[in-house]
């Protein structure tokens, strides 16, 4: 049987993009960085009828600032082209996002974060990964463009499941948006195998106006976030012992983690309860001494 | 659709190539143009073996879709031409046994001396934390990775007073 060869289109500015993946829909798949996408050609397990790539379009990739929100707050904007590789060696982002930078360092080796793309990693939205879960901590959002217009989706509502998202298919993930840290942020990433695996657990915690938000990634199909455990902190700063402790294993609770070759369950739950407390204690270190954000390998 | 054509510089050299548009660059690398230093093992992405700089920065060619090289410029170890200070070094400390993952680290390494000349340990066992070695020469690799770092110093040192003696 001959092998069916995909056509390449490559556009050359949003608009001709668009316009390609209005007509194509699923029948073809888009290719930013192309790892994941790379990966699953070399396995046979895609074989579309064309690969659309947003490699280039340059006015795909870029990082500003936008002077204010709503709240006076400036928000960091970053196209979806962006590589995780300019992302974290980004002053701009070191700067003003710092927890952002470091996570983005934490994924895989240099080799991959030179190709992978902030767009990529989320329109990806694979359980393991490091960036959701803490650009699901931090409020951020992504910008879904169509011919129809646009859309702003909190990365919490973007990600829905086992590698889907709530992209449709005539839509591109053409912008991320991550508010100002605020108080503080940490994200920890525990591996349980080598230094540039995926994460085993991952645990990203951020107080913004006196508020918590944990989020554990990597443990189930898609970032996993309870209000209420975290609602314990409220108007707690810093986070008592205890109480640190608590929230710990009321998440290892809460969760149920998937076995993988990462670790079992159990396993998982267990270190759940250790990671999310030692996030909420590493949240009060940096709040006490720079009222900044960093992050914890 | 049939192959296309891709036009990229590798190791200073403009070169056009036919390749489908769902192959990887390893292959092309390969098939069309006879590189044996980029080699597929895992086809993941995860063992270095296959790496190239891509506009001087490393890349696994087993997962870069070939048309993704187009415009860009390619470097691969047959481009260092065998004298370059991080290839002295592998000799000098002899950084290898079976010499499979050499050229994959000596590009890594390249790079990572560029943007960094002066790396301390733990900075050069992040750099080198996704390029394995099987033969497990990583003491080896970081010591030759050290010994590189202090060549190329000199080679720089060399080129300000070379530099300096013709303007004088
Ligand atoms: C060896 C290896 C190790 C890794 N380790 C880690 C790790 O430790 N932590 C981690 O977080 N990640 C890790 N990753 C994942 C890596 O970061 C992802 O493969 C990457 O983020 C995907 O980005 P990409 O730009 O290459 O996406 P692509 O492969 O190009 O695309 C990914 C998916 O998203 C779709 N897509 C891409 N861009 C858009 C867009 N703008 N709009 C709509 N749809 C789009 C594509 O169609 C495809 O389905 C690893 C990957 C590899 C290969
Ligand atoms: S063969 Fe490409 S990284 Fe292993
Ligand atoms: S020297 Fe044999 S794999 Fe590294």
């Amino acid at each position: 049987m001959a092998r069916h060869i995909p056509a390449w289109l490559a556009p050359t500015s949003l608009e001709e993009a668009l316009e390609l993946r209005a007509r194509y829909g699923e029948e073809a798949t888009v290719v930013a960085g192309g790892t994941f996408v790379g990966i699953l050609m070399n396995q046979g397990l895609l074989q579309p009828a064309a690969l659309l790539t947003l490699r280039q379009i340059p006015q795909l990739a870029y990082l500003r600032i936008e002077d204010a929100d709503a709240s006076g707050q400036p928000l960091l904007r970053i196209g979806a082209m962006t590589t995780h590789r300019a992302l974290e060696r980004s002053p701009l982002v070191q700067r003003g996002w710092p927890v952002l930078a470091a996570t983005f360092a934490l994924v895989a080796s240099p080799r991959v974060r030179n190709q992978a793309t902030v767009g990529g990693v989320l329109a990806d939205a694979d359980y393991a990964s490091d960036p959701p879960a803490l650009l699901h901590a931090l409020e951020a959002s992504v910008v879904a463009r169509s011919l129809q217009g646009e859309r702003l989706i909190p990365v919490e509502e973007l990600i829905i499941g086992h590698y889907e998202t709530s992209l449709r298919p005539d839509e591109l993930l053409t912008e991320v948006r991550v508010p100002r840290t605020m108080e503080g942020a940490v994200y920890r990433k525990f591996r349980s195998r080598s230094s540039e695996d995926r994460p085993c657990v991952a645990v990203a915690a951020v107080r913004r106006r006196g508020r918590l938000r944990v989020v554990v990634g990597a443990v189930a199909e898609r970032p996993q976030y309870f209000p209420e455990i975290c609602a314990l902190a409220e108007g707690q700063a810093p986070i008592e012992a205890a109480l640190a402790r608590e929230i710990g294993e009321r998440y290892a609770a809460a969760i149920e983690p998937i076995s993988d070759a990462r670790g079992s369950a159990h396993y998982r739950r267990r270190v759940i309860a250790v990671e999310v407390r030692r996030a909420l204690e590493d949240l009060n270190r940096i709040i006490a001494t720079e009222g900044g954000s960093q992050r914890h390998a | 659709m049939a192959a296309m054509e891709i036009h990229f510089t590798l190791n200073g050299q403009p070169v056009a190539v036919q390749a489908e548009p769902d192959e990887m660059l390893l292959e092309v690398l390969r098939r069309e143009l006879g590189l044996r230093s980029v080699r597929e093992t895992c086809g993941l992405g995860i063992c270095g073996a296959c790496t190239a700089l891509l506009n001087g920065q490393p890349i696994s060619t087993c997962i870069l879709l070939a048309p993704l090289a187009e415009g860009c410029d390619i470097t691969t170890v047959e481009g260092l031409g065998g004298r370059h200070p991080v290839q002295r070094a592998f000799e000098e400390v002899q950084a290898f046994q079976c010499g499979y993952c050499t050229p994959g680290m000596i590009l890594t390494i390249k790079a990572l001396l560029e943007e960094q000349p002066e790396p301390d340990e733990e900075t050069i066992r992040r750099a080198l934390g996704g390029n394995l070695c099987r033969c497990g020469c990583y003491l080896k690799i970081i010591q030759a990775t050290q010994r590189a770092a202090v060549l190329l110093a000199e080679e720089r040192r060399r080129q300000v007073e070379r530099s300096a003696a013709s303007t004088s």
